[in-house]
């Protein structure tokens, strides 16, 4: 008796490369989330995180043969490729000042209420929602946006970052570091204009 | 540790990814000691916990009307491979049909034409002997017309005759024993001009079973002897001629060329 095995990304791609269209299926819904997620969490706009996920698809298609796995997962490939079409998009709405619709993703929102107690996102959240982390990664240079996209809202390791961004795993590491900092700042800021409360300097530790 | 050492660490401790647990312990010590850092660690776990909050909540998909799109392309996309696909080898089936005809019009063409050379190099042997093996005797016991006559001189008004007549005009500039073979060969030689054959002694023709046509260089003085004008000012030139020799070695008829 032999169990059911799932078929692994490369094993559907070649599939689909040799006109397998229950393979493309298969690989589109394993794989459409991350890149759609991805791309609306750097972009902010459901447009073009739908225009980007059918790009990246397409550029699958079309061009599935060049993948290599020697150079990282297809997974990493096709985030590769999301990234490449966001930031070129980005580019060219750079003149147009970017409008966050809130009310389309009101439905993604988290409510408080639904955090269980004891759990540590009791401290962010108050007086905080998570539009407005949302709001804050968008507001960072995409340098920083993307690997805190990838490294904490995508849960990638270092390597698969860098791979999917094309750089050394300890500038992914810096600038994850850098980031986080950014968005703490951010936060606090926020914060502390919510709450009315005392800006709280950190103090130079010697020990 | 210090605090910068601890900065490094920070991500990964807040994050409770997997790392040296001696770091660890290094870290969380320093922690206990250091309020900053413990603060920042603080913060940075809950920073931690609202990017996982964030991407739980953030469930969402490309709509359904991406992935029939992208179906639609795919099926094109299948579609587009498969007809060129056929069409090539279509092509190539054409294109190896041709490539068989052409093949056999080349050999066809060839054959036929090896076959009309054979023809015409048959024919084109038979003048091509009157001149070096001539078997009219009377071309060379008694002199033909052309030869008795003296020519117009060669210089001036240069005479132009069959081969079949027994002297060749426009003959090939060759040396060589091969000479008296391809004489003949009008279609590769280079034009020169000739008088008729002169009858060097008077012996019959039929002594001359077979010979060679020499081509030599003489004074021009030697026009005179024949009868022919020659220019004064060009004495010291030398002219050529072309002298039919038996096989007796004997020398029995001389044209002249330019």
């Amino acid at each position: 008796m032999t169990l059911p095995t799932t078929p692994s990304d490369s094993d559907l791609l070649r599939q689909m490369m040799s006109g397998d269209e229950d393979a493309f299926t298969q690989l589109y819904r394993r794989r459409q989330g991350g890149v759609y997620r991805f791309a609306l969490q750097m972009s902010g706009s459901q447009t073009l995180a739908e225009d980007v996920t059918q790009e990246v698809f397409i550029v699958l298609m079309r061009d599935g043969r060049r993948y290599d796995p020697d150079r990282g997962s297809l997974s990493a490939y096709l985030y590769g490729i999301a990234r490449n079409h966001v930031l070129r998009k980005l580019e060219q709405d750079r003149p147009y000042v970017p409008f966050i619709d809130r009310s389309a993703d009101a439905e993604e929102i988290t409510p408080l209420a639904m955090i269980a107690e004891g759990d540590p996102l009791t401290e962010l959240t108050r007086g905080e929602t998570l539009q407005e982390l949302r709001d804050l990664i968008l507001s960072m240079p995409p340098r920083y946006r993307e690997v805190v996209a990838l490294c904490d809202l995508h849960e990638m390791s270092y390597v698969e970052a860098a791979a999917v961004i094309g750089c050394a795993v300890g500038t992914v590491r810096s600038r994850l570091h850098r980031a986080r900092v950014l968005l703490l700042e951010k936060l606090r800021a926020a914060r502390d204009r919510n709450e009315g409360s005392q800006e709280v300097k950190p103090a130079r530790c010697f020990a | 540790m210090k605090c910068d050492g601890f900065e490094a660490v920070i991500d990964d401790l807040a994050k409770s990814v997997i790392m040296d647990a001696a770091v660890r312990d290094q870290a969380l010590l320093h922690v206990a000691s250091c309020q900053r850092c413990a603060l920042r660690l603080a913060d940075e776990r809950e920073l931690t916990a609202g990017l996982r909050a964030l991407a739980v909540a953030s469930a969402a998909e490309a709509p359904a009307r991406i992935e029939a799109s992208l179906l639609g392309a795919f099926r094109e996309q299948q579609a587009a491979l498969r007809t060129p696909l056929t069409s090539r080898r279509a092509t190539h089936r054409w294109l190896y049909v041709a490539a068989g005809v052409a093949a056999l019009v080349a050999i066809v063409m060839l054959i036929s034409l090896t076959i009309s050379r054979t023809r015409d190099s048959g024919q084109q042997q038979k003048p091509e002997q009157a001149i070096v093996t001539p078997t009219a005797p009377a071309q060379h016991q008694e002199p033909a017309p052309g030869l008795t006559k003296p020519p117009a001189p060669p210089e001036q008004k240069p005479s132009v005759n069959a081969p079949a007549a027994g002297a060749v005009s426009r003959r090939a500039k060759k040396t060589g024993a091969t000479r008296g073979a391809e004489l003949s060969n009008d279609a590769t030689t280079e034009a020169e001009i000739v008088t008729d054959f002169f009858p060097l002694m008077n012996r019959g023709a039929g002594q001359l079973d077979s010979g060679q046509v020499v081509r030599v260089e003489l004074p021009r003085s030697a026009l005179m002897s024949f009868g022919l004008p020659m220019n004064m000012d060009r004495a010291d030139e030398r002219i050529k001629a072309d002298v039919i020799v038996g096989n007796d070695g004997l020398a029995r008829a001389i044209r002249f060329v330019r």
